[in-house]
């Protein structure tokens, strides 16, 4: 209980959050790369913008509620077909560009939070310890 | 993120046939008889790419890519001049495979870069799925 506390208080479950989200982005971009030679495949992709105003909503709410009483397990971010690039005559509208930055951009996002989540963990283990380093 | 892995897996199996019957089209470019000695030009091949893993059962459902079918070209064939040859026709004219080298090269050059695409998009993975393990340590 007191654990479960401590960590609610801290960004870990965001960055917790961010890193499925991440995850479930990659998995559709990384679909997107495979079907870039099928014919009527449209680019698919999860909104980055709308999942964070999301978590920023949800991490308000948490500043003002009990700790503890507000998670972040339900936010999700819905599947949308955004125009990306030019629609070729076999009606796939593939961007490779678009595709190999995104999918570049998603991944040192993942490793950023990564980072910024084993900061939190190493912090939370020092002040267990009691010691410095 | 395993399953992430055999998305781009799957890719790499459809390009990797694809590049195949490239391979096949540019070998038979000059393929005027049939495996039984017939005058029968090599008829050019082609991948056709669908969505899903393909196969039965739960693995038809994951997303990736396959190839549905190796489907033949039925373009007409191309006629040279050559009155000498055996296979010629009345008119001097002998059938030659429909294969257009310039199309088969330009083909192979997007199939592989499709794959190291791919081939990157499966090292970005394994560069998330070492992070996790990572806070492991």
């Amino acid at each position: 209980m007191f654990i479960d506390r401590l960590m609610n208080q801290t960004s870990g479950p965001l960055l917790e959050r961010y890193l499925k989200f991440s995850e479930a982005r990659d998995k559709l971009l990384k679909e997107n790369l495979a079907n870039v030679d099928v014919p009527g495949y449209r680019y698919k992709d999860l909104s980055e913008s709308k999942f964070i105003a999301h978590l920023r909503e949800r991490a308000a709410q948490r500043a003002s509620s009990t700790p503890g009483s507000v998670g972040f397990d339900d936010i999700d971010s819905d599947q949308e077909n955004p125009a990306a690039g030019i629609l070729f005559h076999d009606q796939n509208n593939r961007s490779m560009e678009k595709l190999m930055s995104d999918i570049s951009k998603n991944g040192m996002q993942y490793t950023m939070a990564i980072e910024l989540l084993k900061k939190q963990y190493s912090q939370m283990e020092m002040a267990l310890r009691e010691r410095v380093s | 993120m395993f399953d992430t892995l055999d998305i781009s897996a799957s890719a790499l199996q459809a390009q990797r046939t694809r590049m195949d019957t490239i391979a096949a089209n540019i070998a038979g470019m000059n393929t005027t008889h049939d495996a039984a000695g017939r005058p029968n030009p090599y008829r050019r091949r082609f991948a056709v790419f669908a969505q899903g893993m393909g196969g039965r059962g739960d693995d038809a459902k994951k997303p990736g890519v396959h190839v549905s079918a190796v489907k033949l070209d039925e373009s007409a064939f191309r006629k040279h001049f050559e009155p000498g040859n055996p296979d010629a026709g009345p008119d001097g004219m002998v059938l030659t495979p429909n294969v257009d080298m310039s199309v088969e090269f330009v083909n192979a050059i997007e199939c592989s870069r499709a794959y190291e695409a791919n081939v990157t998009a499966m090292e970005v993975t394994k560069g998330m799925m070492n992070a996790s393990l990572r806070l492991l340590a």
